[in-house]
């Protein structure tokens, strides 16, 4: 049950870094999902397609990489990689 | 039109947010109260089904959890079926009970080994565990991943958005589709085994409650997606008169609703009750692995549930090798049927406990009334009930630590809400 708020979390860092480099549009999103991270990678791009609807970033190109690193120091995390902004 | 894009390195982690909050009132020394609440999406989605297609419900509610979408795809279909008068042939409840099966083995592995075990070892979180336990851990992943293979095929993920449907299936596997699976299937099960042994051997909190557990029963299976409505005080019902055995009622400190019986009482879901209710329904090696791990007929030390998972996993492993073994395709992927008025009732085991879903739909088959409880929420009674119990001797620590034991006791129930390590959002009011 914590996907919505995982993906609340990161549409709203997101918007924070499209408004920072005052772009109008998220063109691409770059996510690593640590190999302990309990969501799948084509999980994560449905709550994504689903929850980035309405924001900037609705449309946006996504890649995820997904490692299988157990004993990576964030293996446990999502990180935001870089976001693509035009 | 020229294209101008920047892209702009951020390296930043992404977090669960405000998903648990639990509150404890100290009185001079005393307990006075144990609070917990739970974000709970199920609600927001019952909003969100009314006025769409009952065909929707399976499709729509699968996005509720992505630990145990599985359990939400079954018990919508379930109760949608049983709206329709429909019953599936053997077959394609065979293949439900394999995708259950894919499913219990994924999220209790997960629960057990990455959430749970840490824990009892005393590593602050899977990944420190990973360092001193690599072999251990890369152990549970395959285990996992050999579950991941079952719910990636059936569950057509990369196919189609999801396979599963009212009535069976979009498409059925075949035969040589599903063999590859069963390798590494074997070589889970025999892994089970072994993994279950050393865990026995963990130092267990001395700590037993009298619960009054609730599971599904089958005439024949150790129970998934169908069955009666049992618990230890002796009731069985048909799973429509869930209703009039739980009740929900808002208390004033969660968002979230409580489930009660009609006297008031506390019920217990998850592995420790369907374990206690349906022992004599093990199959023959999980039966054996229950007693490798020292586990009596019934255990009522809710920190024991990390073996009675490890049990429910032998038991899916050995299920899952059996049904690949039996599958002959039907001829019909899905049993046809046209959507009527009235009102369905499902309920399934989701790795966590029993998930009850009742849709009543209008003569155009739009949904105009859903309600879905999941095993979370019933179980938030219990847990307040364990936490105030374990917590007692504990109240001297300062928070930091107070909230470590609450942690290990919120996670024998579910790591829904205790996914992240340390997002438990802790308020103590010492007075
Ligand atoms: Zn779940």
């Amino acid at each position: 049950m914590h996907e919505h708020s995982l993906i609340a979390n990161l549409l709203s860092r997101i918007d924070a870094v499209a408004r920072e480099h005052s772009a109008t549009r998220v063109v691409g999103v770059s996510v690593w999902i640590g190999a302990l991270a309990h969501i799948s990678a084509s999980h994560f791009r449905e709550h994504f397609e689903d929850g980035s609807r309405g924001s900037l970033a609705q449309g946006a190109r996504l890649d995820i990489e997904v490692s299988d690193d157990p004993e990576h120091p964030q293996a446990q995390d999502i990180l935001l990689r870089s976001v693509e902004v035009g | 039109m020229t294209e101008t894009t920047r892209t702009i390195e951020v390296n930043q982690l992404a977090r669960v947010e405000g998903e648990g909050a639990l509150h404890l009132a100290i009185d001079g020394g005393q307990l006075t109260a144990a609070q917990l609440r739970i974000f709970e999406p199920p609600r927001y989605f019952e909003a969100l089904l009314r006025g769409r297609d009952c065909r929707e419900a399976p499709d729509i509610t699968a996005r509720i959890c992505g630990i145990c979408p599985v359990a939400y795809l079954m018990s919508s279909c379930a109760a949608i079926e049983d709206l329709c008068g429909l019953s599936v042939p053997a077959p394609i409840a065979d293949l439900r009970r394999l995708l259950y099966c894919g499913e219990w083995i994924e999220s209790h592995v997960l629960h057990m080994f990455m959430l749970h075990l840490p824990d009892f070892l005393g590593y602050p979180d899977a990944v420190s565990m990973a360092r001193e336990h690599g072999d251990l851990v890369r152990t549970a992943l395959r285990i996992k991943k050999a579950g991941n293979g079952i719910v990636a095929l059936l569950g057509g993920r990369e196919i189609h958005p999801i396979n599963v449907r009212i009535g069976g299936f979009y498409r059925l596997p075949t035969r040589a589709e599903l063999a590859p699976l069963r390798d590494e299937l074997a070589w889970a099960l025999d892994a089970a085994e072994q993994a279950l042994l050393p865990l026995a051997a963990l130092d267990f909190p001395d700590f037993e409650r009298a619960y009054t557990f609730v599971a599904l029963r089958h005439d024949s299976e150790y129970p998934m997606g169908r069955g009666r409505l049992v618990s230890s005080d002796g009731i069985d019902l048909p799973v429509a008169s869930y209703d009039d055995y739980l009740t929900e009622h808002h208390v004033r400190h969660s968002t979230s609703l409580h489930s009660r019986t009609a006297a008031g009482g506390v019920v217990h879901l998850g592995p420790l009750a369907r374990y206690a209710l349906n022992h004599d329904r093990l199959t023959p090696r999980a039966r054996a692995a229950a007693q490798a791990a020292g586990l009596p007929p019934v255990v009522r030390n809710p920190f024991r549930s990390i073996l009675v998972r490890g049990v429910e996993v032998v038991l899916a492993l050995e299920e899952a090798l059996r049904l690949i073994d039996g599958y002959v395709p039907g001829d019909t992927p899905a049993v046809a049927f046209e959507p009527r008025a009235g009102t369905g009732y499902g309920a399934t085991e989701a790795p966590r406990g029993v998930l009850y879903h009742r849709y009543t739909v209008g003569e155009d088959g739009l949904i105009t009334d859903a309600k879905i409880v999941a095993p979370t929420s019933v179980n938030q009674a219990v847990i307040e009930a364990d936490l105030r119990h374990y917590v007692e001797p504990n109240l001297h620590r300062p928070d930091a630590e107070l909230r470590a034991v609450c942690e290990t006791a919120i996670r024998n129930y579910d790591p829904c809400i205790s996914c992240s390590a340390h997002f438990l959002k802790l308020t103590v009011e010492r007075r």
